[in-house]
């Protein structure tokens, strides 16, 4: 058990290190910190941003005489900007989990890991990890931002709101990422994988739609495949242990896929 | 022989094709068609046969399973397979037997615990019906936590334009109507659009409403020539027919018969008698109305119901004379039709906005305050209106000294607390007309909801709903200081981005 760990630990480090002296992850970060300061800015600040729509509303309610309806724009800000970063995360994660096997399998470094005395699941939980990690690293100047606005709200904002809602994006992340590592395990390609994780996620995120034609049970279990609603759940306030678990089970599905996958390279070569 | 052979099999291969071909084509049709016999069912056994039989052929060709490779490939099968139906077990169990918490500050999505209590106790199936296209997430949202409460409440999207049928079961006019279905009851809850979403306190009240055995009992009173409740010219069968919709019985009552007001009575309507009512009637429906009674009067100009001392202890005087609308004939009507698009602030009319229902012949009704009696003008009509007094005239003209400039009120709702029983109130209501109910105009425009909405108030169902007060947001706002606006967006557009492409950059020129 303890040797498991170990190796987990050594393939996170392995993975954090070339993230972090990669240039194109540091491009794909700073796209991701162009496109999301620009929604933050327009989403908060800009001329139709929520803090200046309230003081319009405000200034309307202030000439009719009649009180505007309570308007609280900590909350919709939150909502607002977490599923414009969700969506964002839909282009950004393919890109992020594309390389993760796809790499190793086009260098050749993939007959290396399959046959070391690493467990295949050691490995898979390593690189999720590590890509993780750099996701969130990537999402920190961000939550420095919310910090700055939401410590201006009056009045003050309680954190479980936020709080839930971030942990919504990062689990929807590691679901993603974890989907998207199978994928990768499957093809030498890194742009097919992007593609095909691109579209698994499209179709995940869309289900809830497909999902409404049908009634009764069937329909019920195809919207709870849905990631868009149960991140949906999560950014709003809602704790739902169903939520939860689906979000594991798809961490889970992808990490012994992709072991799985490994495992079948091992004996076609054998 | 053995070419030969071969060189069939090479074609038949293809003919395995087929497998998936049927098996997707079944799964379209029974999809589209949303039913799965026999065609689409047939389809899909003859492709997954089909397909069982290309595995087969193709096991005999090159002895696949014997492999090492094979083996190990089952295995991860299975190994799936049965990962997936655990986690499938999992979710299951996950969605039966949620916890669930609502961490918003108003809890603005938990439903209040009128609603919640409710909705537990349901013990027969209660259904809504959406129709509309849009499914918007709010509504659903709201309805889903219904449905948590128990699964006897349940609720379907119907597009109204796809399952016609089943739309003029409900009669649905517009999208976005939501009915509720209990048994064999129905009603209208409400219309959703994008102004106004589904509202908790109207949906709770709507199921409180249609599981309440209570039926309201409306008597129209008989005897003086008052409009006939059957079917025929100028009857009231439309407006009785509405009311039954609405879970109310109606019954005739005859005051010469029987002297006294029925018991089981909700609400008297005396709608246009010809003849005046004789005193003892006159008695009966005070008594009526001073026990906390509800009543409709709904009397035509040039007729005398012998009301005038009931309706001066409310403060109603009802003018003789008719009220003239040169809008009416400009729009086809006729100048003795008053068009009202105007609204009193009262229950019966708050949703009014500026509909419009119009008065075939109405007289104008004055009101005057009495101590305890609060009276609300109903309908009023336009500038332009006067109560004409000389019919016989060459033209119809207004005439300073005798006639009267409008905007006139043509009906009013009145109620008064009675003094023995502090929680009861006598309520009435008085039109100047009754064409505005009669079959053919009952109908058209607001004309039957002004009634409908009436004897709603009348008969004191308000009182009924459960007090819910609608979730509202925390009233909060960000107050960035310019300076820090800016600062936040210059960091958020340039700095942080920069950083980023300038790292990418500089670790490319390092590698080089």
């Amino acid at each position: 058990m303890r040797l498991i760990w170990t190796n987990i630990v050594a393939i996170y480090r392995k993975e954090l290190q070339s993230y972090f002296a990669s240039p194109l992850a540091y491009a794909i970060a700073g796209i991701f910190w162009l496109l999301s300061g620009f929604f933050f800015v327009i989403i908060l600040l800009g001329p139709q941003g929520y803090i200046s729509l309230a003081a319009q509303a405000d200034l309307q309610a202030q000439q009719i005489g009649v009180p505007a309806p309570p308007i609280d724009v900590a909350y919709e800000f939150l909502r607002a900007f977490l599923g414009i970063m969700s969506s964002l995360a839909l282009f950004v994660l393919p890109i992020l989990s594309m390389g993760l096997y796809a790499e190793e399998r086009k260098r050749g470094t993939l007959e290396l890991l399959a046959t070391s005395p690493v467990t295949n699941w050691a490995v898979a939980v390593g690189k999720l990890l590590g890509v993780l990690t750099f996701f969130i690293a990537m999402i920190l100047p961000l939550l420095a931002y919310q910090v700055i606005a939401l410590s201006a709200a009056n009045p003050p904002v309680p954190p479980a709101v936020p709080l839930l809602g971030h942990l919504g994006l990062i689990l929807l992340a590691a679901s993603v990422l974890s989907l998207g590592m199978f994928i990768s395990s499957l093809t030498d390609s890194t742009l097919l994988a992007a593609v095909l994780t691109f579209a698994l996620i499209l179709f995940l995120w869309v289900i809830d739609t497909v999902a409404r034609a049908f009634s009764g049970s069937m329909g019920e279990a195809l919207g709870h495949l849905s990631l868009l609603r149960h991140f949906n759940n999560l950014v709003q306030g809602i704790f739902d242990t169903g939520s939860i678990v689906v979000f594991a089970s798809y961490i889970f599905l992808g990490i012994f896929l992709t072991a799985q996958s490994i495992d079948a390279l091992r004996f076609q070569r054998s | 022989m053995k070419s030969i052979a071969r060189r069939n099999h090479k074609y038949w291969k293809y003919l395995f094709w087929l497998g998936p071909i049927l098996f997707v084509a079944g799964l379209t049709a029974g999809l589209v068609s949303n039913n799965w016999e026999p065609v689409p069912l047939g389809l899909i056994i003859a492709g997954v046969v089909v397909t069982g039989l290309w595995l087969i052929f193709s096991a005999n060709q090159n002895r696949w399973w014997s492999r090492r490779s094979t083996q190990a490939g089952t295995n991860a099968l299975i190994a799936t397979l049965s990962v997936l139906a655990l986690l499938g077990l999992i979710n299951f169990l996950a969605v039966r037997y949620p916890v669930r918490r609502d961490f918003t500050e108003a809890q603005l999505f938990t439903l209040a615990p009128q609603s919640q209590q409710l909705v537990r106790n349901l013990s027969q199936p209660v259904n809504v019906w959406i129709f509309d296209r849009n499914q918007d997430q709010q509504d659903r949202e709201l309805l889903e936590n219904y449905r948590r409460q128990n699964p006897q409440f349940s609720f379907e999207y119907v597009d109204p334009q796809v399952q016609r049928g089943l739309a003029e079961k409900f009669g649905v006019k517009q999208f976005g109507e939501v009915y509720l279905e209990a048994g064999q009851q129905r009603r209208l809850v409400q219309v959703v659009n994008n102004e106004q979403r589904l509202s908790e306190v109207r949906l709770t009240n709507s199921i409180q409403q249609v599981i309440s055995d209570r039926t309201a009992k409306v008597y129209f009173l008989q005897g003086h020539g008052e409009l006939p409740v059957t079917a025929e010219q100028g009857g009231l069968s439309q407006a009785l027919t509405a009311l039954g919709e609405r879970n109310y019985t109606t019954e005739p009552l005859n005051l010469i018969q029987q002297s006294k007001i029925p018991q089981d009575a909700t609400m008297i309507v005396v709608a246009s008698p010809k003849q005046a009512l004789f005193p003892p009637e006159v008695k009966a429906l005070t008594d009526y109305l001073n026990s906390g009674g509800s009543l409709l009067l709904m009397i035509d100009p040039n007729t005398n119901p012998g009301l005038d001392s009931l309706l001066k202890s409310w403060g109603v005087a009802l003018d003789n004379r008719i009220v003239i609308d040169p809008a009416g004939a400009s729009i086809g009507f006729g100048p003795a039709v008053p068009v009202v698009d105007t609204y009193g602030e009262h229950p019966i009319t708050q949703d009014f906005n500026n509909g419009i229902s119009f008065y075939s012949e109405a007289r104008s009704i004055e009101l005057s305050e009495v101590a305890g009696v609060q009276a609300t003008p109903l309908l009023i009509t336009n500038p332009q209106t006067w109560a004409e007094s000389n019919l016989q005239g060459e033209q119809l003209q207004f005439n300073p000294e005798t006639d009267v400039q409008g905007p006139l009120t043509i009906g009013a709702a009145l109620s008064r607390q009675v003094n023995n029983q502090e929680s009861q109130e006598a309520r009435l209501v008085v039109f100047g007309d009754s064409n505005f109910a009669v079959d053919g105009l009952f109908e058209q425009q607001l004309n039957g909801d002004v009634f409908l909405n009436s004897v709603g108030w009348l008969s004191k169902q308000d009182e009924e709903t459960l007090s819910i007060r609608p979730r509202e947001p925390r009233n909060r706002r960000i107050n960035l200081a310019a300076q820090q606006a800016n600062v936040l967006g210059l960091t958020a557009l340039l700095l942080i981005p920069l950083i980023g492409f300038a790292s990418a950059v500089f670790l490319w020129w390092r590698r080089r």
